[in-house]
Order: C-alpha cells, then structure tokens, then sequence
C-alpha cells in the first residue's frame, strides 16, 4: 500500500521512467519546424586585433539564411561575477575588438544543413593583426607580458584571505613547512553537450537550452541583446549533466538568438565533442605556493601563501572561484592567521570558469597535502593532526565564517574507524607499496548577486493531484524528485501525486541556478514553505468543518485525523474535495520563498560567511603502488559525509559516488592540455575519463547532523566528495612509498620518476 | 550521393528505407525514425550512448553505416519495453538503483547491459565492469550501474 516517498526514503528519480524508456527530451533533441543549423567561425590565433571581416561570400551560399558578426551585436560586454566583480565583464559574446584565444567566437551562420552551414563558415574572410600572446600565468603576470585585458600584470584581480597576525604566528611555531603545487585543467565532460535552440517572433526570444541556470542566462541574454527581461523566455529540458559548465551564458545562447532574428527561423547550436573539451569552460588550473605553521602538540598555528589561477581569456566565474580555493581553508581548521592571496591572472589560454567543487578541488589538494606534511613534521598520525585541529559546530573562524552543525570530526572518526585506520597504517607489511591517506573539506556558498532567492508554487488541483513549479534546474542530480519528496513530506501525500515543472524563466518562480551544492538547501527550503502554506490552508479547512484547532490535526498515510476524536478521518482526497465544495470554494496555492541568512564578503580581506550551512566531509584511501610499473591501485575509497539529513539516501549516495570517481579521474588521468594555446587532447581517446572497468570499491557514510537551517537538516552536499580525493591519494601514495606527490594527475612516469629520485637521494 | 535500399526491423517493425552511402545509423535512426533515446555523445566510438543492438549483437551506431544494416534486425531503447507501462526488467533495475541521473548515458548503458546478460546470465563483478567497459557514465560513479545489472541478473534468472 505505502508509495509515500518523504524524507529519508530511496526515491527513484521521478523522471527516471522517461530516461529509461529513452523518450526524455533534452535540448540535444529539440526541434523546431524549419529549424536552421547554427555553427561558429572560431579564430585561428590566440591573440589578434580583428581588422576586417567580409561575409558577402558566405551570405551568397544557397541554404545560409544569416551571417553575424559583431556588426549584428550592441557591442556590449558580459560576465558571470557583475555582482560583486562588475570589472569583471569582459567578454563580448561575438568578439568585437580583439581575439584572446584561439577558438574564439569571430561569426556564426545559419543554414539550412551541417554541411552548408560548415561550407558557409569557410567562405567568410577576416583578417587580423596577430598580436605576440602568452599561454603561462605566471610569465603573464611579469613585466612586458603581453596586454591581453588592458589589465596590470594580467590579473583580473586579487583575492585576500588575510586574517590574525601570520608573521607572529610562524615566528612561534615549532614546526615549518613549505611546499609548491600544481593542478591542471580538468573537462566537465557532460555527456549531453551545450546545445541551444532559440526563436523570435514579434520581439520575444525563446531559448531552450541545456542548462543549469536559465535565469542567469535570461540575465545576461537581456544585457547584451538590449532588451528587458521579460522578452526573453529560457527553458531546461532534461539536462544530460552540467557539473558547473552550464552556469553560463555562452556565445552559443546569444548567436541563437541574435540568428534566429535575423533568418527569421529557428536555430538550433549543439556543439561538438571537441568544442565541448576546448571551448566552453574548463577548470582553472593553479599554482599553490604554500606555508604553514605547527606547535609540538600539532596545533597548527598559521598559513600563508599565494594562489595563481590560470584564467585564460576571460573572467568568467574566475573571481569567485578564487575567492572559494582560498577562503574554505578557515572553516575546516580553527587557526587563527592567515594571509594568503589569490590571483586570477589573463592569458591566451580558452576561459577558465565553474567545475563542480569550485575551486575547492584544487585547494583541497594543496591545502590537505600541506595538512599530511606538518602531520609528519610534527611526528603526528594524520587522522589525529586533523582531530586535533578540525573546527567544531557553533564555531566562527577567524574569517568570520560562521559554522553552525558540523560532523567534521566524527566524519573523520567513523571513516577512520570503518576502514580501521590505525590497523591498516600501522600493522601493514612494508615493501609491498601499501598505504593509507586521510583528506577532508568543507562546501557551502552563496556568492551570487545581491539576493540568492528560491520559490516554489504548490498547486492542488482539483483531482487531488499537486502541480509543483520551481525555478530549480535539475540536471540529473535529482533535484526536482527532493522538491517533490519535500511536498510529499510536508503535505502528508504520494510522491506519485506531485508533478513537478521546472525551470523555465516564463511559468516558475526565480531561482538562481544549480551550483555551489544549493539546491537541496535554498530552493528546498522554497518549497518547504510553499508546501506548509498549501497544508496550513487545508488543514484550516479541515479543523473548521470538525470544528476542533488545527493543532488537534494528525495525519498518517494519506489520511487526517483528529487526535482527541476517531470518528473524525479523511483522506487527503476528500479534504481536497472539501476545499473545492460549493460551501468552502477555497483553491489550494501554497507560496514559498527562501534567501539564505549571509553575510557579504569583505574583498579587502575575505572576512564574511558565505553560507547559512557548511556541510563537512573525511575521506580516506587505502592503496597499493606498483614500484615497477609506477600505476596506482585504489583498494578501498571511505568517505564520510556530514549531509546534515539524507532526503533521497539513495541519490545522496549517488552525487557522493560520483564526485568521487570525478575526483578520481582527475587525480590520475584527467589533464586537459594545451600547447600555445591549442587543445591536445580534445576526445575522449586522449582525455580520458573513468571508465566502469577503473572503479574501486567505494564505501559512502552518510552522517546526520540534522541542520537547523536546512530543510528538515538538510545540507548541500553534491560537489564535497571530490574535494579530498587528490590529496586524500597523495598521502596514501606517500605513506606506501615515500614519495610526496605535488602535481595532479598522478600518472605512472610522475611516480616512477618521484621513486627514482628518492632511490637516488638515498 | 548514391542512395541505397535497404530492409531493417527495428523494434519489430519493417521498414523498407532509402538511404544515403553515407549514412550512419544512429542519423536514421534518430532522424527519419524519430527514435531519439539513442544518443550520440562523441560522434567517434568512444562514448557508449549511441549503442544499440544489431542481429543480438551491441553495436556502436555512430560507428555504423545504415546501408550494411540492409536485412538487420535492430532493437533500440525504444523497443526494450514490451508495452508502455511494463518495463524490461533491465529498465526497472536502473529505476530502483538509482542508477539514472542526467540519464543521456542510459539508453545505451541499458542496451550494453542487455547484450551483457544476454551472452552472460549470471555475471561476475569483473563481468560487469568489462561488459559496460564502452559506455561512459560521468555522473553515477557507475557504482549503481553495478547494481542494478545484478539486480536485474536476478529479475531475468527468476522469469
């Protein structure tokens, strides 16, 4: 009888049964009647001043409806951080000026086949004055690199985390470490790719597009296209994944539009596999040059440094994402000094932006390898240096962060205990390159304009069914089966009752998008509310016509009853009825908004609190080096998850799975690389990605610290796991063979090279 | 470009079809067929989400001419289901395994599964990784494919 599926029950995803009758619809499969064929001109340099372009060429092909060029923009810049960074705007959705990477946007067709559409774009000429360019962030920033933004030294900007008095802090330490580390460039690699398919009809944009965050593309479609917001309409289908790829509005978005006005027919944009790898957003790579500070008894006392991100041509989300690598580091251990600074520096590399974790993965690296070292440094078991310095709930940083539940320190305890720790460090049979590693971290951000909103609408209809619209964008993480067991919870209903309709900037409340792990918490807490206001309206009904206070209502199943009187029951059906009789005529529309309680970051310093729910994470990794071959065997992977409350278990376990096998792709194979600015490996071949045939046994705990923000305690959580991987690697690999790891991926030649070395220095 | 008449069943029906020289399946089969479950996620063999299956054998589509498919039998993901409200047991056991997120992999992880239990009923862990060896998931960790490939082993061993 019991399909009830509230909080804390395995729910498949609600749309799942489409999926896996292939008849879900993703932008990739949209189409329109007499939709054209959009594709890009990409530039052949990666620095040029655009002198001319002529598409007379082009525009005479028989099939190509439009050309565009910069003469069909309002020439007006755009960026992903205009809130806090307005500087920050410094891409043109065509380029206009000058080119800074190779592959940039130059012009778009429109036409009506692949093939003409590809004949069209080699019949338009452009000429440019190649300007001298620079790939490295670090020859970037020194002086007589080449200009790329008009900006001193290349950096976009700097961000400080600088707090207490880290000069003093040293000077009293008993313990020292320094260390360098460097991380590549990692691809989202969603398996759908960027796709966009815009109309216009009498003045109003249409866009249906693979994304995570149509209201943010409404945004930034309404700048530069110079028209208000309502003309623009956004729409998500199924999104076949977005892992912080999809924030953005593209080039792809806006040339839609701007073609489709032009030709007068719909276009349609899927990029390719190789457009997907180079030229839509990639994860920053960075340089973490580190130093941190250590008592005898392993209280660890302060940490200074610098961070160069690679940023490529433009901002992008580089700001934030900066600012998110740095600023974490407070929340997971209690030291009191700080002064590390970030750099997000220009060069002619493709744009660095948003990957799931944010910054975080790189950091996490850095930062919890440095953690390994003082542990070392100081004669400390790593799992007890984490204990000893690991923050507390109701704790404020120094950073001003302010952290209220928080399992850290049993997350490192249970996973340390479930892996059995101190017998696998401590009993193992040496020479067999067998090791142990322990890395944790924290997630939680707001960090994107003056508001963070959510809403939710409850519609109970008629028939007792119940039309949820959300602005949340799922993009098969699961969010709108968390909304809808969220109802179901609250109204006391089936899941099965609630359809959910989502993400389309015309007929669902606002919502910011799906990124920094936020859904669960904020747009969840939009439809809590949504869902207690429909209830209290019922419930109203309800207890007026038994005549008894509401507080007197129970409810079981489907059904209400009076606690003081059996002979009072309904079903939630006929209390539906009741609401829609003749005598109550009431509709039932439950309205519900949530902003986050937050306070603003201090650019000068990086004091604030980002977030009103830090979800905290320990992960462990139990391996085995093959000396010879230098390859690397993941025996065992434990992570435990302080998630706050498990919603759907089931799909908690899967975002955790998932971003540990991402972590995992990236700390042995994943590296995106580019020579003078063009791509090396852009397919599947050449970068690889996890396969079925690489995963290791995985174990995931999730640990409850039941949130007094969050909806029913739930935290955001679906971007932590792969923030402890690399290191939480690193410092198996070193306590199997000794070598200390700083450069992501670890690949066979690096480890045979480090043990190389070592045999040598011996 | 040459066009060339075929005969294929796809999903058990007929059709007799002209098609390019040129032509890949997966174009046919999601174009002039309108069968969009089947995706094509790299266009060069590397992915998985284009698999379908072809005389009981997976077969990558995008890597297929239409025109050598010419006598074929051919069963895409639309063609799993026996009727609409009655999954294959393979389609319940991604369900009930979470083993569906963005789900642009599913179609063809689900048909690489169905050749896989096809050819081996009762498949070992190691089985199962190597049987899905070809399709790229980025979002489960795969984990959960696992298990609902046992899961389903189960439903398909009792039937």
């Amino acid at each position: 009888m019991k399909e009830f599926t509230g909080i804390g029950q395995n729910a498949p995803h609600i749309e799942a049964k489409d999926k896996v009758l292939g008849r879900a619809i993703y932008a990739y499969d949209f189409k329109l009647a007499g939709m054209l064929v959009g594709r890009f001109l990409r530039s052949p340099h990666a620095h040029a001043k655009i002198i001319k372009i002529d598409t007379t060429k082009a525009q005479a092909l028989k099939g190509v409806y439009a050309v565009i060029t910069r003469e069909d923009t309002f020439k007006i810049k755009y960026g992903s951080n205009s809130y806090f960074f307005p500087f920050t705007d410094d891409q043109y959705p065509l380029a206009t000026d000058k080119v800074r990477y190779l592959g940039e946007e130059v012009a778009a067709v429109a036409a009506e086949s692949e093939e003409i559409a590809e004949a069209a774009i080699k019949l338009i000429e452009v000429e440019y004055e190649v300007l001298p360019a620079v790939f490295d962030a670090e020859e970037a920033m020194k002086p007589g690199a080449p200009m790329i933004q008009n900006k001193r030294n290349n950096v976009a900007i700097m961000i400080p985390a600088v707090f207490g008095d880290a000069e003093k802090a040293f000077a009293e330490s008993d313990h020292i470490v320094e260390a360098e580390f460097r991380l590549p460039s990692q691809a989202h690699v969603c398996l759908e790719p960027h796709v966009a398919v815009a109309k216009y009809e009498e003045g109003k944009y249409t866009l249906w597009a693979s994304t995570q965050a149509p209201f943010r593309i409404r945004e930034n479609l309404a700048k530069t296209l110079k028209v208000e917001q309502k003309d623009i309409r956004v729409i998500k289908l199924q999104v076949g994944g977005g892992f912080g790829g999809k924030l953005e509005m593209l080039p792809l978005d806006y040339c839609a539009c701007v073609l489709a006005k032009k030709a007068n027919r719909p276009v349609k944009f899927s990029l390719s596999r190789e457009e997907e790898f180079i030229y839509t957003r990639r994860k920053h790579p960075m340089v973490f040059k580190l130093k941190g500070g250590a008592k005898k008894d392993g209280t660890l006392t302060a940490l200074a440094g610098s961070v160069i991100a690679d940023g490529g041509a433009y901002c992008s989300y580089g700001p934030t994402v900066v600012a998110a690598s740095i600023m974490r580091i407070g929340m997971s251990y209690k030291f009191q000094h700080c002064q590390i600074y970030g750099y997000r520096v220009y060069t002619n590399n493709p744009i660095s932006g948003a990957i799931r974790g944010f910054g975080g993965v790189q950091s996490g690296f850095a930062f919890e390898s440095l953690m390994d070292l003082l542990a070392q440094k100081v004669g400390m078991d790593p799992v007890e240096f984490h204990l000893k310095n690991a923050t507390d709930p109701n704790f404020t940083a120094a950073n001003g962060m302010e952290i209220t539940t928080n399992g850290l320190k049993d997350c490192i305890r249970i996973a340390s205990e479930r892996i059995n720790w101190k017998k696998l460090k401590y009993e193992k049979r040496e020479g067999y390159g067998i090791g142990i590693g322990i890395a944790a971290d924290v997630m939680g951000s707001k960090m994107y304009k003056s508001h963070e909103s959510a809403g939710t609408i409850i519609r109970v209809e008629e028939d007792g069914s119940v039309i949820l619209l959300t602005g949340a964008a799922d993009t098969g993480q699961g969010s709108d089966t968390t909304m809808a067991q969220i109802a179901a919870q609250e109204l006391g209903i089936n899941l099965s009752r609630i359809r959910v309709i989502a993400a389309d900037t015309e007929n669902t409340p606002f919502d910011t998008g799906s990124f920094a792990s936020r859904v669960t918490f904020i747009s969840g807490n939009a439809t809590k509310r949504a869902a207690v206001d429909a209830r209290e309206q019922i419930d109203a009904i309800v207890a007026k016509k038994w005549n008894i206070p509401v507080t007197q209502l129970r409810r079981e199943g489907e059904m209400i009853f009076d606690k003081e009187n059996d002979y009072n029951r309904m079903t939630f059906m006929e209390a539906v009825k009741l609401c829609y009789s003749f005598d109550v005529g009431k509709m039932i529309l439950g309205r519900g908004v949530y902003n986050p309680p937050t306070k603003p970051v201090d650019l000068r310093n990086g004091q604030g609190n980002v977030s009103a729910g830090y979800s905290f994470e320990a992960q462990i990794v139990y391996l085995r080096v093959n000396k010879d071959t230098g390859r690397v065997k993941i025996l065992k992977i434990v992570d435990a998850h302080d998630i706050g409350k498990a919603i759907n278990p089931m799909a908690v376990e899967g975002q955790i799975e998932g971003s540990v096998v991402m972590g995992l792709g990236y700390s042995f194979y994943e590296d995106l690389k580019f020579k003078d600015g063009k791509g090396l490996n852009p397919n599947l071949t050449n970068y690889r990605v996890p396969h079925s045939t690489d995963i290791p046994q995985m174990e995931s705990i999730l640990f409850e610290t039941n949130d007094k923000e969050g909806p029913y305690g739930a935290k955001g959580m679906a971007e932590s796991a792969l923030l402890p991987t690399a290191a939480a690697i690193a410092n198996a690999i070193y306590d199997a063979v000794g070598v200390r790891l700083t450069e992501v991926p670890f690949t066979p030649e690096k480890i045979l090279k480090a043990l190389k070395e070592k045999s040598q220095a011996s | 470009m040459k066009t060339i008449d075929i005969k294929i069943k796809v999903n058990g029906v007929e059709r007799n079809l002209s098609v390019a020289s040129n032509q890949l399946l997966v174009n046919l089969l999601r174009g002039e067929l309108n069968l969009i479950g089947t995706k094509d996620a790299c266009g060069s063999g590397e992915c998985g989400a284009c698999t379908v299956i072809v005389n009981g054998k997976s077969v990558l589509s995008c890597l297929t001419l239409a025109c050598e498919c010419d006598g074929a039998v051919i069963t895409t993901i639309e063609g799993l289901a026996s009727e609409e409200n009655k999954l294959h047991p393979i389609q319940e056991a991604f369900m009930e395994a979470g083993a569906v997120q963005c789900g642009f992999c599913t179609p063809g992880m689900i048909l690489s599964a169905k050749y896989l239990l096809d050819t081996t009923p009762s498949p070992s862990e190691e089985q199962i990784q190597e049987g899905l060896a070809g399709n790229i998931c980025r979002c489960t960790g795969y984990k959960k494919i696992f298990d609902a490939v046992k899961i389903a082993a189960k439903a398909l061993d009792n039937k």
